[in-house]
């Protein structure tokens, strides 16, 4: 990763963060904790994919309806969550790869 | 009817892109769609993690465009490997009614 | 030369500086958390420091935001740290660590959203 990488990378997540902020509150709890479990469960393309703007993005739509944020993505924020990352590789799955590669390559 | 979510699951992603196929349409409109169905539970949130695993697997045709109130919508369409996809869940939808009509009927 | 140096080859140390860099401006509780985060990681890290870079960058970030909101670093990690790791890296146990994970998701959204009053 360049340094200029790293400086628009910076950027846009101030941009991204900014965008959170301005959400109303039940929102922004809801996207705060989301954040959270997502970082633990590590999607690799989390920070710098499309993930996170997309759901700021999805929210800014909800409530353009007027809706509140449960009414949105109903009240299992967990599986909302689960249902987003379905099918993706989390760091986890790339490390556990990383080992069980190591014997075979030890055998050659 | 009640209880569905689970029964629903692998099936909602079929609904969706018979949804798609008919005609070009956004999140909000499916979920209206499939509430009119007869699937109350369904939320914005559910159709939005399928959207965009649709979008990931490129079986849509993703485009933006702007809404009336609040930001723009993105509008989804069937692609050539979308068709082919839904082609393939109304073939195993078929067999799995028709098996499990049989085991109804009493095996003949 | 130091520890993870020799286990994972240099080119790995400019970003290891930078992880510690950026865990200097961490709050001491944090900083106690982040340490004891590596003590349990890196042991298993031999060869594969590579691939666990990003397990502890995610870390890492999950503390610094957290941090900035001013969170316990309890609320964030429980007791159990070890486990913790383990869920990180997808080891044995790690799918119970990841309900567990998601309980406390959703009750802290039910907790939070129930103080917002309605």
């Amino acid at each position: 990763m360049g340094i200029q990488d790293i400086i628009e990378g910076k950027k846009q997540w101030r941009a991204h963060t900014a965008r959170v902020k301005a959400l109303p509150a039940d929102y922004r709890i809801v996207y705060k904790e989301m954040q959270k479990y997502l970082f633990k469960v590590g999607p690799v393309d989390l920070p710098d994919g499309p993930l996170l703007p997309g759901i700021v993005d999805f929210f800014e739509e909800g409530v353009a309806a007027g809706k509140g944020v449960l009414e949105l993505i109903g009240s299992d924020v967990a599986a909302f969550c689960d249902g987003l990352i379905q099918d993706t590789r989390t760091y986890a799955d790339v490390y556990q790869e990383s080992i069980s590669a190591q014997p075979g390559t030890a055998d050659k | 009817m009640e209880d569905l979510t689970e029964m629903l699951k692998g099936t909602l992603e079929g609904c969706v892109l018979q949804i798609i196929a008919s005609e070009e349409t956004y999140g909000y409109a499916i979920t209206r769609q499939l509430n009119e169905l007869g699937f109350a539970d369904v939320v914005e949130g559910t159709v939005y993690t399928i959207l965009l695993r649709l979008e990931r697997n490129r079986l849509v045709q993703v485009s933006k465009r702007p809404s009336g109130v609040g930001p723009p919508r993105k509008f989804y369409a069937l692609n050539e490997a979308g068709r082919e996809e839904l082609n393939k869940f109304w073939a195993k939808w078929q067999y799995l009614s028709s098996r499990i009509d049989k085991l109804k009927e009493g095996g003949r | 030369m130091n520890f993870w140096e020799t286990i994972t080859g240099s080119d790995l140390t400019r970003e290891w500086k930078a992880f510690e860099a950026r865990a200097e401006t961490l709050p001491d509780d944090y900083r106690a958390a982040w340490d004891q985060i590596k003590h349990y990681l890196i042991p298993q890290g031999d060869f594969t420091g590579r691939s666990l870079m990003p397990i502890l960058d995610a870390a890492l970030g999950l503390l610094e935001e957290t941090a900035a909101e001013g969170q316990s670093v309890q609320e964030v990690l429980g007791d159990d740290v070890q486990g913790f790791c383990t869920a990180l890296t997808g080891g044995h146990g790690a799918r119970t660590y990841r309900d567990r994970w998601r309980e406390q998701l959703n009750r802290n959204v039910a907790r939070k959203l129930s103080r917002l009053g309605g």
